[in-house]
């Protein structure tokens, strides 16, 4: 049985849910897929569209979701659905409970995979190492079962297949499962274009020299695209821009179709996030900056000057 | 038998010096340079992390490193801005007479001040009308009950200015020749001593240099390294180990012009190609490597010598002067790769030509290098 | 209090990675301590600082040269460290059941790790390692206060960040922003030859031949036009639209 965990931030099935169930359809090869959803039980509603068997977890000690209370749940709705395998978003809460998981059932885990194949006990996936800079093949060779966590937006996102159940599961949850308090949360606002499921991505560095001058032309410019922004580590680490924006290691993997990258220097950190888009376009004033390695198109130059320059011969190009 | 490989902690050395020039030196070399400014937070910090005056021995608070370890320290320094590791060779330079000559007493009361605080030490040997000619000195030191008066006109002095004290090489008796000779430490606060920063360096400008002027400077006789006559014989044996660092700081340079070099004929296009793929660049780039790995080596092997008191004048001669001139020319030939770029001051490589000419110069020219290359040959 | 920084030696950021007949070609690479894990030494060390009295010890898993690695945290500020060498490749999984026998034998009240390490890109070890011990843990944490016998984190999360409070022992993990990793002072450098580096081997652990194996490894390659674009900026700007339209066909 092949079982994928997801959470429902906002009461709604998040795109890597439906990512996951993909994965699930391809690894059971017909044979059955539950899901357990953790949140209201509208959001189980939602993901019986898509997956036959689904156990809806809303109790409230899993909201927020702390690591130990998640894992236990997991574990015991792995148990009640006979899973042997375990599938969840590579999301910080994923990759923070997947692990945990992997211990518990004495499975073997595979990390951020962006391929999958083979039945349980025998898997096989594709991952990236080395800072993404290497591609690698992994295969399961030991454990009672395997827990995977999949990259975000690399699967499609499933189509419906309607007529699944929900079974409410009320987790036993134990002193040490709920040991750990939350305190102050605080999430990043935006109206714009999710920055994982952008098709265009407009990034921006320290080049800009101060907060101002990096929204003066870089929202301009993810305007008249209807981009995404994303910022470097040092930029959030500034304080200029929020941590939902950061791109590379420690932050989101982005993939879009154009990425612009205006006053980064390219670390490898930060490439390691954007660097499976499939144009780069950076802007730079040091002409040895690393980005130029990998960039298809580069302009060595003043970001403040280039930048609302390239704005406005794209709005021309666009006709607005 | 032979051993090539650093040890852990001369890696972790060398890793220190290279994160540390990569993080304080390279950002502000260029501008001090253009500026003539002396690099002061990058002297202090370099006291924070331990890498000024790193010869002052144990006994008296300081890491008492190799020779070895300093040649690894000043590649590092080289690669990033050979004037502002002359800030630093030229402290250790003023160190090493007391390392040679100095009794506890005065070990420990002008060394120990050094590892202190971001202090720095000088050595006055060179004149205006006296430079190779050491034994020829014409400052004069007079014996006066137990003090000695120091009269006279030192210059090219690099820390001259900016040091705690100078080791100064005076004449007590100019007929006794370079017997006549005396080594004196005298302190920077000593009434009748002034300084004059020199300006109009073709390189190495962030290294501050001097002339320094002694009106009848007075010190104790305590100051004395060493006997009376001994004065030469200290310069000498100083400078036979110190141009070590000279040809280590030399090492850096070329590195710096090799990747320099390498790196501009991979981006570089005529001819609908890289430059690299041209053998007239090729050959310049082998023969960088060339001298760099031969410079490196015969440098660690004069820093063994030393370090294991062997002999080792004639090996450190080599090293400074093969460096040094290896050094040179491949700047100038990294100017060549780079061609009308390599001309303007934005580009990194002409610093590079203007700087470690003087490698070439300083501690004993290239000159006196074969000079007593020669000697060792024909004795 | 006893703190344990688990520590692992990766290939420099900067470089060239190859790759040679099915596996990654690490000859000639220059390896660095992971800088993740550099975080949590300095950490540790700012305990230490702070005036609380602590023992750190500096923990690694891996072959002879990540020697070169602990010396570093031993030169940092660690008092001493505990090697367990080994040539063989062990799964996160694997590694953290091995490294929380070291964890529960030394009797420590809090292990620091970096929140993804650089070579496997995996950010398994520090989670896997506070499951079987059976403690709490903060991932990618940013702020670190002691509070009598708990700890209280600031930490990252899929939207922002939370704060969270837990008992001790905990297991933290560690990034960029938590603090500013300093220079191993030169002084420190020698001083850190004689602290003591115990050496342990795999075999002590029952750690068995692990449960995910590499197969394949390739280098990511990805060609790309590096056209650059020259002119003022009005000229780069409608070239570069230009190509984007009608070449790379983006806009």
């Amino acid at each position: 049985m092949i079982l994928l965990v997801t959470t429902a931030p906002g009461g709604n099935l998040p795109k890597s849910a439906r990512e996951l169930v993909t994965v699930a359809r391809q690894l059971a090869g017909g044979g059955p897929v539950a899901a357990a959803v953790i949140g209201p039980e509208s959001a189980a509603s939602q993901m019986a569209e898509y997956v036959p068997q689904v156990y809806s977890l809303s109790a409230a000690e899993l909201e927020p979701a702390r690591a130990e209370a998640v894992t236990a749940a997991v574990q015991q709705v792995a148990a009640q659905a006979g899973a042997t395998t375990v599938l969840m978003a590579a999301n910080r809460l994923g990759q923070s409970v997947a692990p945990r998981v992997a211990v518990r059932l004495n499975a073997a885990l595979l990390e951020d995979v962006i391929k999958v194949s083979g039945t349980a006990g025998a898997y096989e996936a594709v991952r990236y190492s080395y800072l993404s800079r290497v591609t690698e093949t992994v295969r399961t060779v030991g454990g009672d079962a395997t827990v995977i966590t999949v990259k975000p937006n690399v699967f499609p996102v499933a189509d419906a297949q309607p007529g699944g159940s929900v079974t409410s599961v009320a987790p036993q949850l134990d002193a040490t499962a709920t040991r750990v308090q939350v305190g102050q949360r605080s999430a990043a606002t935006g109206g714009r274009v999710k920055l994982e499921e952008a098709g265009v991505v407009v990034g921006g560095g320290r080049g800009f020299g101060s907060a101002e001058a990096f929204a003066q032309v870089v929202e301009p410019m993810a305007d008249a695209l209807n981009a995404g922004v994303a910022s470097t580590r040092a930029v959030v680490d500034a304080g200029w821009r929020p941590y939902a924006e950061q791109v590379g290691q420690t932050g989101k993997s982005v993939a879009p179709e154009l990425y612009i990258a205006l006053g980064i220097s390219g670390a490898v950190q930060h490439l390691s996030g954007m660097n499976r888009s499939k144009v780069i376009v950076a802007i730079n004033k040091d002409a040895d900056a690393p980005i130029f390695r990998i960039v298809d198109y580069g302009v060595v130059g003043d970001v403040n000057q280039v930048g609302p320059a390239l704005t406005e011969a794209i709005k021309a190009a666009k006709g607005s | 038998m032979i051993g090539f490989e650093l040890s852990d902690d001369q890696k972790q050395i060398q890793a220190l010096a290279r994160n540390f020039v990569k993080d304080n030196v390279t950002p502000v070399a260029a501008q001090h340079d253009r500026d003539e400014t002396y690099p002061a937070t990058v002297v202090e910090a370099a006291h924070e992390v331990g890498l000024l005056n790193v010869s002052v021995p144990e006994a008296v608070g300081g890491l008492g490193l190799s020779m070895l370890d300093e040649a690894i320290i000043g590649e590092e320094f080289g690669y990033g801005c050979m004037g502002i590791y002359t800030i630093l060779m030229a402290s250790e330079l003023g160190i090493m007479p007391l390392l040679l000559a100095a009794t506890p007493e005065q070990q420990q009361r002008f060394l120990a001040p050094l590892v202190e605080g971001p202090r720095l030490a000088a050595f006055a040997l060179s004149e205006p009308n006296n430079g190779s000619d050491a034994g020829g000195l014409r400052t004069r030191a007079v014996f006066d009950g137990d003090e000695i008066v120091i009269t006279g006109t030192k210059t090219w002095i690099s820390n001259g200015g900016v040091a705690d004290f100078s080791v100064v090489f005076a004449s007590f008796d100019p007929a006794l020749k370079h017997k006549g000779t005396v080594a004196v430490v005298v302190e920077s606060d000593r009434p009748g001593l002034s300084t004059n920063k020199l300006h109009g360096k073709l390189g190495q400008r962030a290294s501050p240099t001097y002339e320094m002027v002694f009106d009848d400077v007075r010190v104790p006789i305590s100051n004395m390294l060493g006997q009376q006559g001994d004065g030469f014989k200290i310069a000498m044996r100083t400078l036979d180990k110190t141009r070590i660092p000279v040809a280590a700081g030399a090492v850096g340079v070329l590195r710096r012009a090799l990747d320099e070099s390498s790196k501009y004929a991979n981006e570089r296009e005529a001819f609908g190609r890289p430059i690299g793929q041209f053998q007239a660049i090729q050959f310049k780039l082998a023969n960088m490597k060339i001298a760099l790995e031969t410079a490196r080596l015969q440098t660690w092997y004069a820093a063994w010598l030393a370090d294991n008191d062997k002999p080792h004048a004639e090996a450190a001669a080599i090293a400074k002067a093969y460096a040094s001139d290896s050094a040179f020319d491949a700047a100038q030939e990294a100017i060549n790769v780079f061609g009308g770029y390599g001309y303007m001051n934005e580009y990194p490589v002409e610093k590079l030509m203007r700087d470690v000419k003087l490698n070439q110069i300083y501690e004993g020219t290239n000159e006196i290098q074969r000079v007593v290359i020669a000697r060792h040959v024909l004795q | 209090m006893k703190l344990i920084t688990v520590l692992k030696q990766v290939p420099d950021a900067e470089a060239r990675i190859r790759a040679g007949s099915g596996g990654v070609d690490l000859d000639g690479v220059t390896f660095v301590i992971d800088g993740m894990d550099e975080y949590g030494v300095e950490e540790a060390i700012r305990l230490r600082e702070a005036g609380n009295d602590v023992e750190i010890v500096a923990l690694a898993l891996g072959p002879a040269r990540y020697e070169e690695a602990i010396r570093t945290a031993l030169a940092l500020g660690a008092d001493r460290a505990i090697h367990v060498e080994t040539d063989t490749d062990l799964d996160p999984i694997s590694q953290a059941r091995v490294l929380a026998q070291v964890v529960q034998h030394e009797g420590a009240d809090m292990v620091l790790v970096g929140g993804k390490q650089a070579d496997w890109d995996s950010a398994a070890l520090g989670p896997a390692l506070a499951e079987v011990l059976g403690w709490p843990h903060s991932d990618w944490t940013t702020k670190l206060e002691l509070a009598g016998a708990n700890v209280t984190v600031e930490h990252d999360t899929d939207d922002g960040h939370e704060s969270l409070t837990m008992p001790l022992p905990a297991v933290i993990t560690t990034q960029q922003g938590l603090n500013e990793p300093r220079y191993p002072t030169l002084p420190n450098i020698m001083k850190a030859k004689r602290k003591e580096l115990a050496k342990r081997s795999l075999d002590e652990f029952g750690a068995g031949s692990g449960l995910t194996q590499i197969v394949d490894q390739q280098i990511q390659t990805r060609e790309r036009l590096g056209k650059m674009v020259e002119g003022d900026p009005a000229t780069a700007a409608a070239e570069l639209v230009r190509l984007l339209q009608n070449e790379a066909k983006v806009l």
